[in-house]
């Protein structure tokens, strides 16, 4: 399965979130918002700024954060 | 005589826009009070609901979380009400837990933690109505049994539930009892370790293991033995690279999965609904910002339309009360100082009461529609082009109207630079108060005949433009230069549209109201009464401009004179600025005793048109006028902001240094308006 960051990909996609980046209190709030390594995650907007669906929420990103997420394409989605 | 029973404590905790807010209004409808915690900054909101048996428990209403581990002013004191480590405030007897029936895996994970608190608790399955539209399949009494305490449905903004939830209130509220999720072996070691260590002081063993995840987590809190252990246990696990706190959240949400799927209660269907397609609209990159546009006008056009009337009706009430007491009372000291004073003061500042309301309506409406969030997120680009989040946006837009509630909305912000940021650039938003200054002097700098209305509203746009501007460079200044370190990265809920509750933007509107009336009786009040003595005193003649001129007030204004002459001022706007340090409209009203012209608009114009220097020439000219309008866009003239500031930032460093930069902001562009303006000739 192949690794990509959050911004890649377009919108209506799901993934599974592989690794987080981030600085270690931002990467605490993304898992306790459900970010957590192998969540399902389905990108509703793509973009520079992106929003996702991920456990029953819309949660919006920067690009600079989503970048900084990890995903694996998820089968039949690639 | 019989002995009253202490009221019981209970804590409404939830998830943002999992309607807690709702839920405790309906709960406590207007037996509400609003007051800070004491010595920190963040509102506490409680109020009084009854039992089926007429039982008073007392509430209290915590800002929105995300989870037990405090990253902004709001989450830390709602962890520290939760523990009793908030001074002034009973340890809660209870926790009443709000959750989202919508989302309940993500909303499960913070009443994990709050189970670990080792107090009673309550869950309100609250939008149970949303979660069936989604096709969820609820199961309260599995839920009930599953993790030890009891689910009760509600929809909060529809009263549906609040039966249940208030019989439940007056009974027993059931243990948690002991932990259900597993935790990781490594982990649990040491968790058992360091809780052992604490066991005598909490003997509820959830509750100890709770504290050593805090203590582990960085928390100073806690018998020194047990704090050594989690530092020695810190240390190993940095050495074996092992991320302890990953691991917890991994476990907590790894059993809510397991749980919820075991019991058959998915997350529903994601499908395309009309918020998608809303937000197609409001978050596209080019009609996303007609869309906020559009909305900021019309909010702008309400405040300074809407308002006049109310306004208009508060000032004749004001007015006509003077007149009663100038009718009523005999000539004198007392009666001028009730007139000049007292009512003049804070009439002057509560006149602006329905521009305050009006504001806080439209934000009402579009945080509980879900739009807000939107415009936060539309202008994160924006704003962190000048080193701040979306997050800033909110705060900014309210200082329109007044910078205090301004400044109070920063408390949302997580990054306190930003947060400290924000607070220092918002005064320079052009509020509601420096209207009545803007608009005399306009008049004064171009007679109504020559001015079309255009080219007044340019005017005005033109000086709203100078001080968002000035505010947006500064905050790149502070941000980036002085403070250091770039704004984090903006991670925000997107809640679904909702119809919003016009009975919770009704209350929070009342709240409003009280706060800023209870603050126009004393503050504004003691000020008033101190300019009045200042402006009258000694009482060395008896007409009013003569008499002004040889007062404290207008001593100052000659001592003041030198410093203010290269800026084109003379003693008498001198006393106007000293006057207006308080409050900026009140430069008005000075500036009408000064040429003792009574209240009349036209009249104070006039007689400003025909002020002259000892030489004939005019004081007034149209550079003047401009110099004079540059101050007063940049200049600090509010003591009520100070007073905020010193609040919220809890020092008087940057209220000072606040006053310095605004001031020196003042001085250096009304200098350079005049100087540059007497190069070209004007």
């Amino acid at each position: 399965m192949k690794t990509i960051d959050l911004t890649q990909g377009g919108a209506g996609r799901e993934v599974r979130v592989s690794r987080l980046e981030c600085a270690p209190g931002t990467c605490q709030r993304l898992r306790e918002m459900g970010f957590c390594e192998n969540a399902l995650v389905k990108k509703i907007r793509g973009g520079a700024d992106l929003v996702c669906w991920v456990c029953g929420t819309r949660v919006a990103l920067s690009s600079r954060l989503a970048r900084q997420i990890l995903v694996e394409t998820v089968d039949g989605n690639s | 005589m019989s002995q009253e029973q202490p009221r019981r404590w209970v804590a409404v905790v939830g998830n943002p826009n999992a309607g807690k807010s709702t839920l405790f209004n309906a709960l406590t409808g207007l037996r509400q009070r609003v007051a800070n915690y004491p010595g920190v900054t963040v509102e506490k909101r409680t109020g009084t609901a009854f039992t089926l048996h007429g039982e008073a428990v007392e509430l209290i209403d915590l800002p929105g979380l995300y989870s037990l581990t405090p990253r902004s002013p709001d989450e830390e004191i709602a962890r520290k009400v939760l523990r009793g480590e908030s001074p002034g405030i009973p340890k809660p007897d209870a926790i009443l837990c709000v959750v989202d029936a919508s989302n309940l895996e993500r909303n499960l994970f913070l009443v994990t933690q709050v189970l670990e608190l080792g107090l009673p608790v309550l869950v309100a399955l609250n939008m149970v109505d949303v979660a069936e539209s989604r096709g969820i399949r609820l199961k309260p009494e599995e839920l009930s049994q599953t993790m030890g305490v009891k689910f009760i449905p509600t929809v909060a903004h529809r009263g549906k539930g609040l039966v249940e939830l208030r019989a439940a209130l007056g009974q027993k509220i059931s243990d948690p009892g002991q932990r259900r999720w597993v935790m990781p072996p490594q982990l649990a070691t040491a968790v058992s370790q360091i809780a052992a260590s604490w066991r005598d002081a909490i003997p509820a063993e959830l509750g100890a293991e709770g504290r050593a995840l805090e203590l582990l987590a960085g928390s100073n809190e806690g018998p020194e033995g047990a704090r050594k252990l989690a530092t020695a246990w810190r240390q190993r696990f940095r050495e074996q690279a092992y991320d302890w706190s990953a691991a917890v959240v991994h476990a907590r949400y790894a059993y809510l999965r397991e749980m919820l799927g075991r019991a058959g209660i998915g997350h529903g269907h994601v499908k395309m609904t009309w918020t998608d397609r809303i937000d197609a609209l409001v978050l596209n990159p080019v009609a996303g910002w007609g869309v906020l546009g559009g909305i900021l006008l019309l909010l702008f056009t309400s405040i300074f339309s809407i308002a006049a009337y109310p306004m208009e009706w508060i000032d004749a009430g004001f007015a006509a009360a003077g007149q009663v007491v100038q009718d009523r009372m005999p000539a004198g000291l007392f009666r001028d100082l009730l007139v000049d004073g007292v009512l003049a003061g804070v009439g002057g500042v509560v006149i602006f009461l329905p521009q305050i309301l009006i504001l806080f309506f439209f934000l009402g409406l579009l945080e509980d529609s879900g739009y807000l969030a939107r415009a936060a997120f539309l202008l994160d680009r924006v704003m962190h082009r000048v080193g701040l989040s979306g997050k800033s946006f909110i705060p900014l837009l309210s200082s329109y109207a007044c910078a205090i509630p301004g400044i109070m909305a920063t408390r949302t912000v997580e990054d306190p630079k930003d947060r400290l940021t924000t607070i220092l650039v918002a005064p320079l938003m052009s509020c509601s108060a420096r209207i009545p200054v803007y608009t005399t002097l306009i008049a004064a700098a171009v007679p109504a005949a020559l001015m079309p209305a255009w080219g007044k509203a340019g005017a005005m746009l033109g000086l709203y433009t100078l001080g968002t501007a000035t505010a947006f460079v500064l905050a790149w200044l502070f941000r980036k230069k002085m403070l250091g370190g770039g704004s984090p990265p903006l991670i925000l809920e997107l809640p679904p549209y909702r119809r919003p509750s016009f009975r919770t933007v009704i209350l929070r509107m009342w709240e409003r109201a009280v706060i800023f009336l209870r603050r126009a009786g004393t503050v504004i009040l003691a000020l008033s009464i101190l300019l009045w003595f200042l402006c009258n005193f000694p009482h060395a003649a008896e007409d009013p401009s003569e008499r002004l001129a040889q007062s404290f007030a207008g001593k100052i204004g000659h001592v003041l004179e030198p410093v203010i002459r290269p800026l084109g001022f003379d003693w008498r706007i001198g006393v106007g600025l000293v006057a207006s340090l308080a409050a900026r409209e009140v430069f008005v009203s000075t500036m009408s005793i000064v040429y003792h012209v009574g209240g009349e608009e036209e009249g104070l114009i006039h007689a400003m048109r025909a002020a002259t220097w000892p030489d004939g020439s005019m004081i007034y000219t149209p550079l003047t006028c401009v110099a004079l309008l540059v101050f007063y866009v940049y200049a600090l003239q509010c003591l009520s902001t100070v007073a905020v500031v010193r609040r919220e930032t809890g020092s008087w460093k940057w209220p000072a240094f606040m006053m310095l930069y605004m001031a020196g902001l003042a001085y250096t562009g009304a200098w350079l308006v005049q100087t540059v303006g007497r190069a070209l000739g004007a």
